[in-house]
């Protein structure tokens, strides 16, 4: 007998152990998704995860809608707390270092490297703009998967009936300033138009307020360590003085602080001829404005410069091996160049992976859309979203003494120091527990 | 017209010709359409096409073609039939095991002794100032514990005991006098006996006061849900509503917003108008106004 009956027994018992993990079907996991622009965009989300169930048998992902960024960042801890983590979760690319600071995300590195790619390969997928925000340490954490950057809206139609060239989009603080006042119309004291509209609800306002900081030659926190931001800064105060300046000196900034979605639907309606909002608003324009529009680059003060927006893949810590492997499959399906840009024609998101702008329907699309263009040349000059230890309060500091100083309730100097001081507050545990604890 | 006849003809001699009546009818009038704008405004909304452009969005007319479009959209977007069935079996599944829980607690506030019974009743109370938010991460935990994560139980769970509800018991059964239940003690009722058939039925209007309370901040509740769901299908209305509420970067669809808004509040509402004399009795005489 060639088989001896041990062995027979051998197999059959080695066959016994191995049926049932085969039997088990696909390996189940969650993908946690905020909605990024509308609820036609949660549709398109269940469209694409179909696709990879349906291109994967031994996988089954369900896609979880989880609220606003903020409330998927509030779902996911208490998921990990309660022992629940999700496989992976779409998460605002700011939170990642909070996210790390509290062991809270799975290193990649490791998964990377069982790929048979270096982490630089790895990275070199992605502009480089985004990787500050996706590596921390020199370990990455997370994949982006669809970014933004600020722009600047104009309504070309307005702006040659003032006598400008929508052509020629305002390119510095000093010529935005002179647009926007010709642009703003007025019946006696009543303003019937507004020359420009900027953001600022919470999420939004800290990004605005960012980025003009940084146009300012200024910096908002430390990219290099998560304990310190820079509010009480001559290039914030500066940056702030000139938005309120629009408001208050100019008038041509609606005074208070006007959320995000008005802003857009002000700028849709033609009652505010330029607006700044995130290239993430882009297709929702061009489905909705009545008239011609140009976007352009947020215009600088001291230089070009603008953070990154929107959001990466990460999988949270403490997941079982086979759903980690699961969710990694699922990452970079997501991330891969024609995934990538169709989620990118479906929101105006960019698509952070650079070889989704070499696949033919992208090059189509961009050639009827040359606006989609502008946000992927701006990230030449983008950096990375600010983010700190507890990144949420800290930047809600900086946001509700924005919202006074728009209110006309605070003066831009005494608002700073005071959200300085609050953040700092904040940041005392970090900081004793890592710069201040000396040896 | 009904109305001001009977406040200026019907209305008794004496308060006839007197203002306060009226000013109080001219306040509650301004106050209805305060209430009634945004109402009208969703309506209008809701039925105005897309076409009709942004600008009139804000506008309270109606549009010259009105469509059912909006209304398709967000029925297409949500699986909304499943979100009425899920909040519908929260709302009552906690109410009835509030009922049970809330009666046998607020007797044994009202009428039972036992030693430390005040110092219970104020460490009872002292829930009612605690921020639910505060509780979601230990809930949640405990939930998963139980192994009621992602399920509907879960959601209903922490709110299956109520502090509000069995304070307002207590206050109920202590203004029922006491001759009543002494008389069902001779005749041989037992506890429960008592319960049922003395302090029950003569504290309804505090049980249907309660029942509206509950079961409106049920309703409402986005956050607990929004935690505890993961699977598509056990959403409640408020979080499958929020996927076009919600945003991130500045847009909206206000026309598919104000459509699913409508058929999140319409059951509600539906059930005030056939019901609404019974509410307001009931706020009345238990005493909450």
């Amino acid at each position: 007998m060639l088989f001896s009956r041990r062995l027979m027994l051998g197999l059959a018992m080695a066959g016994a152990l191995a049926f049932p993990a085969l039997a088990e079907g696909p390996t189940e996991i969650d993908l946690f998704f905020p909605v990024p622009v509308d609820g036609k965009l949660a549709r398109d989300m269940g469209t694409l995860i179909k696709e990879f169930n349906e291109t994967h048998s031994d996988i089954k992902a369900t896609a979880v809608y989880t609220g606003s960024y903020d409330d998927t960042l509030i779902k996911t801890r208490a998921a990990i707390k309660a022992g629940k983590p999700p496989a992976a979760v779409i998460m605002s690319a700011n939170f990642l270092l909070d996210m790390q600071i509290e062991n809270e995300l799975t290193n990649l590195d490791s998964l990377i490297a069982a790929d048979g790619v270096t982490k630089e390969q790895f990275l070199g997928q992605f502009f480089p703009a985004l990787q500050g925000n996706a590596v921390i340490n020199r370990s990455v954490y997370g994949v982006p998967f669809h970014n933004s950057t600020p722009l600047l809206y104009i309504n070309a139609d307005q702006a040659k009936e003032a006598g400008l060239d929508p052509n020629k989009p305002p390119q510095t603080w000093a010529e935005l300033t002179d647009w926007a006042k010709k642009l703003t119309k007025r019946e006696g004291d009543k303003v019937t138009r507004w020359g420009i509209a900027i953001p600022c609800a919470y999420d939004y306002c800290g990004w605005m307020m960012e980025s003009l900081t940084m146009s300012n030659g200024g910096r908002y926190y430390n990219e290099e360590f998560g304990g310190e931001v820079y509010y009480d800064t001559p290039s914030m105060l500066g940056a702030l003085t000139w938005w309120n300046d629009l408001v208050a000196k100019h008038k041509v900034h609606a005074p208070g602080a006007t959320p995000g979605p008005a802003v857009s639907t002000s700028f849709i309606s033609g009652n505010a001829a330029m607006m700044m909002l995130s290239t993430g608003s882009l297709t929702y324009v061009r489905d909705n404005a009545k008239f011609a529009y140009k976007v352009a680059f947020i215009p600088r003060n001291v230089r070009n410069a603008v953070p990154i927006g929107g959001a990466s893949l990460i999988i949270p810590a403490g997941l079982e091996a086979d759903k980690q492997k699961a969710a990694w499959r699922l990452i970079k399906w997501m991330t891969s160049p024609e995934k990538s840009a169709w989620w990118s024609r479906a929101t105006g998101y960019f698509a952070p992976n650079m070889a989704a702008y070499k696949t033919p329907d992208m090059i189509d699309f961009l050639n009827k859309n040359p606006d989609a263009k502008t946000a992927v040349e701006q990230l030449d000059v983008a950096k990375p979203w600010f983010a700190t230890y507890k990144t949420v309060p800290v930047r809600k500091t900086l946001e509700d003494e924005v919202m006074l100083v728009l209110n006309g309730k605070k003066q831009p100097k005494e608002a700073l120091a005071a959200a300085q001081k609050a953040a700092d507050e904040l940041l005392k545990p970090y900081n004793a527990e890592t710069s201040l604890k000396l040896p | 017209m009904k109305l001001l006849k009977g406040l200026f003809e019907d209305a008794p001699l004496a308060t006839r010709r007197e203002i306060t009546p009226k000013l109080g009818l001219a306040l509650t009038v301004l106050l209805a359409i305060v209430w009634l704008i945004p109402f009208l405004w969703m309506v209008v909304a809701t039925l105005r096409p897309a076409s009709d452009g942004i600008n009139t969005m804000a506008e309270l007319i109606p549009s010259a073609k009105p469509t059912l479009d909006n209304i398709r959209d967000a029925w297409e977007i949500g699986d909304f039939p499943r979100y009425f069935l899920n909040t519908t079996f929260i709302c009552t599944g906690i109410l009835l095991v509030q009922f049970v829980t809330i009666t046998l607690a607020g007797f044994a506030f009202a009428r039972l002794a036992f030693s430390g019974k005040t110092l219970i009743f104020y460490l009872f109370l002292m829930q009612l100032m605690l921020v639910p938010v505060l509780l979601i991460v230990p809930n949640l935990r405990l939930v998963a514990q139980l192994g009621l994560y992602d399920t509907l139980t879960g959601v209903m769970m922490p709110f299956f005991a109520s502090a509000f509800g069995t304070f307002l018991m207590r206050q109920a059964f202590e203004a029922i006098p006491t001759e009543l239940e002494d008389a069902a003690l001779i005749d041989g009722a037992g506890l429960l006996q008592r319960i049922r058939h003395i302090y029950v039925p003569l504290s309804l209007p505090s049980f249907s006061a309660f029942a509206i309370i509950s079961v409106t901040s049920h309703w409402n509740d986005f956050l607990w849900p929004l935690m505890v769901i993961n699977s598509p299908d056990k959403r409640p209305l408020t979080v499958g509503l929020s996927v076009f509420t919600a945003t991130a970067e500045g847009t909206q669809a206000w026309g598919t917003i104000a459509a699913g808004t409508l058929m999140v509040i319409a059951p509600l509402l539906i059930t005030f108008l056939i019901f609404q004399k019974r509410f307001i009795s009931s706020f009345v005489t238990s005493g909450i106004k």
